[in-house]
């Protein structure tokens, strides 16, 4: 069990702001942190790595990480971070990045074994692509067999596929290692795939905790097809009108009366909505 | 957007779907759908809203329809297109609309002022929200 209950001070874009975290992590959770840019997700990863300071309590299996004045140093901490940016050593091989962190040739074999990257150990790391180079990053945090592995964005600088492959890949390194994972994520797909649990923060306070489909599924009364979007245009067609709908990268068309048309303004951000069972769903 | 006031009066649940009874003016209407609202139980009151698209209308009816909704409305608006037919139609107080097809509209011989029953499959019924 994972204790926390912190204040700090933030200084962001909007003046300063108290970040208030309090929050029990269970063994093996792997809790996503959500929420807008300088809402203090990142300051919270370096307030349990040790990295930044604040005042409270953090615990770690009865283990005092931070008590009163006392801060237990980050390299104490048993900790694996991993960033958007890889960090690697250039100038070792990937094997000797692995062992820089803990002599344990066995691990880091069975690491590189995981994430497919045995024929590759006597590489450096400017000869790998992005995905690859994460993929040591992540195996470099867990060489220490950490207690909690805290992930800023670690796959948001990474295409789709490699994304899905390393979401795979970290799942089962969090299974199998048994590690308690906090991840920083803004992706519901990557959300809903690998966490059990989600934490949404608002300038520096928890606004929701719950399971990944409770906050990220989103409903409009009883529907559970609902997406936001921006009303681009309405053209009336014989009787009735065609609203065209910018969702994401997509333009959407739906039929509206010309009474639903009335309260309808062009230009502004909207609710589309439908029953779960109207869409249809066809393998591409 | 079509709104019916309407009460919780049954729910049926088999895991996460749901078939819930409400009623609204003595009619009784059905809906179906997957994870509900913890607000949503016995006697909740709620909005009921229906694409006017997904209304079907029947006139002098004979027979059993699969339709779990079955609203006896009054036309008191038709605006005719080439192809397509918006009604204006009256139920307890509260007017809503259909679109049918001109063809439909012309075989049915609707009328203004015609009793009309209006059909909705409880698949299209939803909840616009709890009050």
């Amino acid at each position: 069990m994972i204790n926390i209950d912190i204040t700090k001070e933030l200084h962001g874009a909007n003046g300063a702001m108290q970040l208030v975290f309090q929050a029990a992590i269970k063994k093996g959770e792997f809790v996503a942190l959500s929420g807008k840019s300088g809402s203090g997700k990142t300051t919270l990863l370096r307030i349990l790595a040790g990295l930044e300071k604040a005042d409270g309590t953090i615990s770690v299996e009865q283990k005092e990480w931070l008590h009163a004045d006392k801060s237990l140093p980050p390299q104490k901490r048993e900790i694996g971070f991993v960033f958007q940016d890889y960090a690697l050593f250039d100038n070792m091989t990937i094997e000797q990045n692995l062992l820089y962190v803990a002599k344990d040739t066995k691990l880091a074999n069975q690491l590189l074994e995981i994430t497919e990257l045995s024929s590759m150990k006597k590489r450096y790391p400017h000869a790998l692509s992005g995905g690859q180079k994460q993929r040591v990053s992540i195996c470099r945090a867990l060489m220490k067999r950490p207690k909690i592995l805290l992930l800023d964005e670690p796959l948001s600088a990474l295409d789709p596929a490699m994304r899905t492959k390393l979401q795979n890949e970290l799942l089962l390194l969090h299974k199998e290692f048994g590690t308690t994972t906090v991840m920083v994520s803004h992706d519901p797909s990557e959300i809903y795939r690998l966490a059990n649990r989600v934490i949404v923060l608002q300038n520096g306070k928890i606004i929701n905790d719950g399971s990944p489909k409770e906050i990220l599924l989103k409903t409009q009364g009883s529907q559970k097809f609902s997406f936001e979007g921006e009303l681009l245009d309405i053209k009336k067609v014989d009787v009735i009108y065609i609203a065209i709908v910018a969702i994401g990268q997509q333009l959407v068309e739906v039929v509206v009366s010309s009474q639903e048309a009335k309260n309808l303004q062009v230009g502004t951000n909207i609710t589309l909505s439908t029953k779960a069972f109207s869409p249809i769903i066809t393998q591409i | 957007m079509n709104s019916f006031h309407a009460k919780v009066i049954n729910i049926q649940s088999v895991e996460n779907l749901n078939i819930i009874t409400f009623t609204s003016a003595d009619t009784t209407l059905k809906m179906m759908s997957l994870d509900l609202n913890d607000k949503l139980k016995k006697d909740a009151k709620v909005l009921l809203t229906c694409k006017p698209t997904a209304i079907a209308i029947a006139k002098n009816i004979t027979g059993e329809l699969s339709y779990s909704n079955q609203i006896h409305a009054t036309i008191r608006a038709i605006e005719m297109g080439q192809l397509l037919c918006c009604l204006q139609l009256h139920f307890n107080g509260v007017m809503f609309e259909s679109i049918i097809t001109s063809d439909s509209a012309k075989r049915l011989k609707l009328q203004i002022n015609d009793k009309v029953t209006a059909l909705i499959k409880s698949t299209d019924l939803s909840i616009e929200r709890i009050l």
